[in-house]
């Protein structure tokens, strides 16, 4: 996909949003309390329309920036403009009224629908929180429509979630998702848990709810290759930091930080024709992010790493129209 | 002295079921596959495809009851293995073949150190005195990339990360340098940059020390970077086996093509992914004929009938359905 969605005004802004988990508080007084700096300064932009992936390996943030964002956790510090409106200052009614708007698909299928409820009434729990946002008259109908819009079948709204495979509760909770026709999707490694010949159907439903809808989407993922898929723009992250952010085709294609350069060339892939580029094997592992290095967190991994980086953390610039990367040494 | 050129593993019309009340899981439905010395055949398929419990039947680790194995031959080094008195086989087997498993942690024994643990086989196969064997469980460590290894052998398996405790278990497979390495999953749990490094480890250990290695995977693009041979499992069948070289860009059965169609490709442009439609079986209920009919978009009524015949539509590349020459021959 390319970037043609830059040019409408953005729906939502997000800056310095970090989030710091406690940990073992109160072991030793005097102490400064540890914290885990699960996300640590991240900026970003998405715009009508459009979809951003966000990709990086388990425990960089991902989660964390979907959930704070959905106020399902309370960000440390930061803002979060949607529509110029700072989601993380909003009180309770406000809230209910952003949440309206911004609906969330969560990756696992089988936790994040309640068992004990019918699929009608699953879909139609967004209608009973919003008095007003749709005739009870309506509802029956449009619970139809919705089911038809994801792949299923009018009749499958009086079954249970367990009569379901894991790739249809994965559409189920699409449906909930859209029930509102809301102007944003979080999706949190939507297809993750699913069987591989399964992924390719929810990934299809997605990309024609984007074309059909102009939703604006947020979608993690740590598959690159269903990343690049969905996506318009892409941001990497690493520890709780993007490093690098811009159009999917150039960082795929060129990427400007050694920690993307390094990922994308990890993925294993299917390539006949052998026009991969080398395998970048890195050392060591991630460290914790409860004692992230300093400077930029990515040095203590990296062939180019110089003194400067260990002193000084470079900031996200973008010396290249749209893309931004964060490195005292891009490619 | 068996044959150099003989086979070293066969796996012959394998039939393996689950009883329970009045339930028979039909697990492994004659399953068929031949390793070679020295050489990776990947067993790819989706979950409940039929992998692990073939691995447990080669090792001979299945419970009974409730497993059953209800047909077929194993035969390691020309000597069948299912026949073979339990004490003799995993005296045998202990020093023959290795095994590497998904989930470390569940492998793992959590109340002995790692280097105990690696110690073990050179003790109870007789091989070292424990001090010696203590050396080499030492020196095994460093060999996988645990860095200080004389210090961390003293460290028990829930003090490792993830990717460290994979290589603690590579350890422990290859101590008493088996010829045969059996890898279920070795890296699906497993971040692409640490999955990166383990494939490169076991392929490492494979070339330096000679060994075959049957890799158990569900990821194509796993195949497609690192398997000499690929035998795809559908339904507790092999459904298609030979040269990854020559079944990856030209499958001959309509399931290893679909899936190769549904997932997203690096090396070709795809404007839509082609899902395959349905969920994988249930291996209770197995769909009649062919296990692959109600998703093939070839089916007919001979399909739903009767078994296919297993088809060579090259040298060496075999698939098991009434139309492999034509899905072979792009028809
Ligand atoms: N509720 C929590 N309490 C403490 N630490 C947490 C909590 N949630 C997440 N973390 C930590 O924050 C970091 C980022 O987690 P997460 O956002 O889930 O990563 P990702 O989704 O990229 O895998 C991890 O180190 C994780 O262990
Ligand atoms: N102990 C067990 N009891 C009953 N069914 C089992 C057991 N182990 C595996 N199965 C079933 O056997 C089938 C094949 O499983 P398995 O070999 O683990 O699949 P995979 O290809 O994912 O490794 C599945 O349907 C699974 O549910
Ligand atoms: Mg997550
Ligand atoms: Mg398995």
């Amino acid at each position: 996909m390319d970037a043609n969605a830059q040019t409408t005004a953005a729906i939502i802004e997000v800056r310095g949003l970090t989030k710091h988990f406690p940990i073992g508080a109160g072991l030793k007084l005097r102490q400064k309390a540890a914290v885990i700096r699960a996300v640590d300064g991240v900026d970003f932009a998405i715009h009508k329309g459009e979809t951003l992936g966000l990709v990086g390996e388990s425990g960089c943030g991902k989660s964390t920036v979907a959930r704070t964002l959905m106020r399902l956790e309370e960000p440390t510090a930061g803002e979060a403009r949607f529509h110029g409106e700072d989601i993380f200052s909003a009180g309770d009614a406000r809230l209910k009224l952003i949440r309206r708007r911004i609906q969330m698909v969560f990756q696992d299928p089988y936790a994040s629908l309640n068992p004990r409820m019918r699929v009608a009434q699953i879909i139609a729990e967004p209608w009973v929180i919003h008095p007003d946002a749709l005739p009870r008259s309506e509802w029956a109908a449009r619970i139809a429509e919705l089911l038809q819009s994801v792949g299923l079948l009018p009749e499958h709204a009086q079954r249970y979630p367990h009569e379901f495979s894991g790739g249809q509760r994965q559409r189920i909770g699409i449906a909930r998702a859209l029930a509102l026709n809301p102007e944003m999707l979080v999706c949190d490694e939507p297809v993750s848990a699913l069987d591989v010949s399964v992924q390719a159907q929810v990934v299809n439903l997605l990309e024609k709810i984007q074309a059909n809808s102009h939703v604006a989407c947020l979608f993690i993922a740590h598959d690159l290759a269903v990343v690049r898929h969905l996506s318009h723009r892409i941001a990497v992250m690493y520890l709780g930091r993007i490093v690098e952010i811009g159009p999917v085709d150039r960082v795929y294609r060129a990427p400007r930080h050694p920690y993307t350069k390094a990922l994308l060339s990890a993925q294993p892939r299917i390539d006949f024709a052998q026009n991969g580029s080398e395998r970048i094997l890195l050392k060591g592992e991630v460290p914790s992010p409860a004692n992230p290095p300093s400077g930029c967190r990515f040095r203590t991994r990296c062939w180019k790493a110089q003194a400067i980086c260990a002193e000084q953390t470079p900031p996200l610039v973008a010396d290249r129209p749209q893309h931004q990367v964060a490195c005292h040494f891009p490619e | 002295m068996p044959n150099a050129d003989a086979p070293l593993l066969e796996v012959d019309d394998l039939r393996i079921e689950f009883r329970s009340g009045r339930e028979i899981v039909r697990a492994v439905n004659g399953a068929s596959f031949t390793v070679r010395r020295g050489e990776t055949t990947a067993v790819l398929g989706e979950s409940g495809s039929g992998k692990s419990v073939t691995a447990a039947a080669i090792m001979r680790l299945l419970a009974s009851p409730p497993a059953h194995i209800t047909g077929g031959r194993i035969r390691f080094n020309g000597a069948d293995v299912l026949g073979a008195p339990m004490a003799q086989w995993r005296k045998r087997c202990g020093r023959d073949i290795g095994m590497v498993f998904q989930d470390a942690l569940a492998s793992l024994n959590p109340v002995f150190t790692v280097g105990w643990q690696i110690a073990e086989p050179f003790k109870a196969h007789g091989v070292l005195p424990a001090k010696a064997a203590l050396e080499r469980a030492v020196a095994l460590l460093g060999r996988v990339g645990i860095p200080e290894p004389h210090a961390r052998a003293h460290d028990y398996p829930h003090q490792f990360s993830g990717g460290m405790r994979q290589r603690v278990m590579i350890a422990m497979a290859i101590a008493l340098d088996p010829s045969l390495l059996i890898a279920d999953e070795p890296t699906t749990a497993l971040d692409v940059t640490v999955q990166a490094q383990i494939m490169d480890l076991l392929l490492d250990l494979q070339r330096e020390r000679h060994m075959a290695m049957v890799l158990i995977t569900h990821d194509l693009g796993v195949v497609a970077e690192v398997a000499d041979r690929v035998a795809v499992m559908y339904g507790g069948r092999v459904v298609e086996s030979g040269l990854a070289r020559d079944v990856l860009p030209r499958p001959a059965h309509p399931y290893t093509l679909a899936l190769l169609e549904s997932v997203p490709r690096s090396d070709i442009e795809q404007q839509q992914l082609n899902p395959i439609v349905g969920s994988p079986p249930n291996m209770a209920t197995l769909p009649s004929g062919c296990a692959f009919h109600p998703r093939c978009r070839r089916a007919t009524s001979e399909c739903r009938a009767a078994r296919p015949p297993t088809v060579k539509v090259a040298p060496g590349h075999h698939a098991e359905c009434f139309y492999a020459q034509q899905v072979f021959d792009g028809r």
